[in-house]
């Protein structure tokens, strides 16, 4: 086939990516310098008091850095948490492994309000860990944890916990299962094998995973929404509370763009920290 | 000795996973009024309140609906573009591939508000569900390159030629030999893109229009104000479903889990 005729397959494609989502960027872009509307989504002028707005109220940063410090936290909870599951999950020999694995991809075939839900349930004030904790005469009153931060991150840490195990395990299934017996018959001790040996050859999915989780923690919303009510709200809430419920469309494009930005930002010093090669 | 610590940590983590949905489906056959544990007895009332609400049933008609059409067009337009790429990208095949994953890699609310101020500039805004189906066609889309493209890359080229050789015209060599190779792929591709559509949030919450809420939109406005087991009894049905697709799926097919 020539060229122009294989160009054909890329096409609609590349109509959808730039029709309605490049050329959407560029104009949300514009739209955050918009002036506030009245009526109508955005005025006709120009401003930059949007950013302004975000950048003098310490009430907009403090909720930022609350928010990147949720995405930090969950990313790390995930890691620790999720590590030592992708290495057993990556072992050809493991029993049950269709199972274990399952049971890994279960919460993505689950939707995400339903996980959310299912926190809500076990978090409460009344809920189960709360009851069952006071049944057992542990606690008097109910523990505080839902409606804060540290709800929102074990709920955001379950949600994102796939999103770890699944690069890390791959990345170690790459690996020669025979380095690691080399390593020990030069008589490298186990511990020294797994941090010598096995944590650097997992390195690319150990970043891969930390990268997603934590740009899918910080916009996310349902989580935060649902776990920390209307009394701990994230940036990615406030953008969506002021899209939706005050209409004010420039504000929370201004908004969305700075967490963008934040996250954006971080990810690349994260990149440059562990000398990551994009790919 | 540090093999059997790893298991338990390992177990104790499985049970983490499974915890909150073992909560909604045990929530769902709860007889009482509220959300209570131990449950007040079984019953499967809330199912039945669940079957005679309408809103319910018509959030999942049309998560349905646009799950199906975004699906048949992330599927022709992500086998394309796969297509493309593993072919006949050449040198720009690092650039195809960052741009048909770039939906997954930009922020999911940054997107959303893009496209509702983009819809409202070519005047169409939230009045139609064009720009509902249009945001689930370009968040499924990167699943479905992914499927395909695995499933491509253990095609081998020659096989092409050698059908060329033979006399076969690109049309037969399509259906003959590419169609049968890269057919596990779609299915596993469509199969991503209907179930991701079926839970995605942000972009349906704002591009939805008047009437279009889907499941999780209407699910979560309801969890909001209400605290009875209904809505655990229609989640444990969406979990049960999405759940025996997948098995059948895979039992007849053989899924391959091409995410990562």
């Amino acid at each position: 086939m020539s060229q122009r005729k294989t160009f054909l397959l890329l096409l609609p494609a590349g109509v959808l990516l730039v029709v309605f989502l490049a050329i959407p960027y560029v104009s949300v872009f514009i739209s955050a310098f918009r002036e506030p509307g009245q009526g109508t989504p955005y005025g006709e002028g120009y401003t930059i008091a949007n950013f302004t707005r975000i950048l003098g109220d310490w009430f907009y940063v403090k909720q930022a850095l609350n928010t990147m410090l949720i995405g930090a936290v969950t990313t790390l909870a995930t890691l620790v948490i999720g590590l030592p599951v992708a290495f057993q999950l990556a072992r050809p020999d493991l029993k049950l492994r269709g199972l274990f694995y399952g049971i890994v991809l279960s919460p993505l075939l689950v939707g995400i309000v339903i996980r959310s839900y299912g926190w809500t349930i076990l978090l409460g004030n009344n809920g189960v860990i709360n009851r069952t904790l006071r049944e057992w005469g542990w606690i008097d009153g109910p523990l505080p944890l839902m409606y804060n931060t540290l709800g929102i991150v074990i709920a955001l840490t379950h949600v994102f916990l796939p999103f770890m195990i699944l690069p890390i395990m791959s990345a170690v299934q790459g690996i020669d299962p025979s380095v690691g017996s080399a390593a020990r018959s030069l008589g490298a001790k186990r511990p020294t094998v797994i941090r010598r040996v096995l944590l650097p050859l997992a390195m690319p999915g150990i970043q891969s995973g930390c990268i997603l989780v934590f740009v899918l923690a910080l916009s996310s919303y349902v989580t935060p929404a649902l776990i920390g009510g209307l009394r701990v709200k994230t940036t990615a809430v406030t953008v969506v509370d002021a899209m939706i419920d005050t209409f004010q469309w420039p504000f929370g494009a201004a908004l969305a763009l700075t967490l963008s930005v934040l996250g954006g930002g971080s990810v690349l010093i994260f990149a440059r920290l562990t000398r990551m090669k994009w790919k | 000795m540090g093999r059997n610590v790893l298991n338990i940590y390992c177990l104790a983590v499985y049970a983490f996973l499974l915890a909150p949905i073992f909560v909604v489906v045990g929530a769902s056959f709860n007889a009482g009024e509220f959300l209570t544990f131990p449950p007040q007895g079984l019953s499967l009332r809330w199912y039945f309140t669940f079957f005679e609400n309408e809103v319910f049933l018509r959030a999942i008609g049309t998560s349905l609906w646009i799950a199906a059409v975004a699906t048949f067009f992330s599927v022709i337009i992500g086998t394309m573009a796969a297509i493309h790429y593993v072919n006949f990208a050449g040198r720009y095949k690092e650039a195809v591939r960052v741009a048909a994953l770039s939906p997954l890699l930009l922020p999911e609310i940054l997107t959303a508000i893009a496209l509702l101020f983009f819809l409202y500039d070519i005047g169409i805004g939230t009045t139609t569900m064009f720009g509902l189906l249009v945001g689930h066609v370009l968040m499924t889309l990167p699943f479905v390159f992914m499927n395909v493209s695995a499933s491509l890359e253990a095609y081998d080229t020659d096989w092409s030629m050698a059908a060329r050789s033979l006399g076969a015209r690109p049309f037969t060599r399509f259906r003959r030999i590419m169609l049968p190779l890269i057919k596990p792929g779609m299915i596993g591709g469509a199969l991503f893109s209907f179930v991701i559509s079926f839970d995605i949030f942000t972009i349906s919450l704002l591009l939805k229009s008047i009437g279009t809420a889907t499941l999780p939109i209407q699910l979560f406005d309801y969890l909001k104000t209400n605290y009875t087991p209904e809505a655990a009894a229609v989640s444990t049905l969406s979990i049960v479903a999405t759940i025996t697709v997948v098995v059948i799926v895979e039992k007849v097919i053989g899924l391959k889990m091409h995410k990562f």
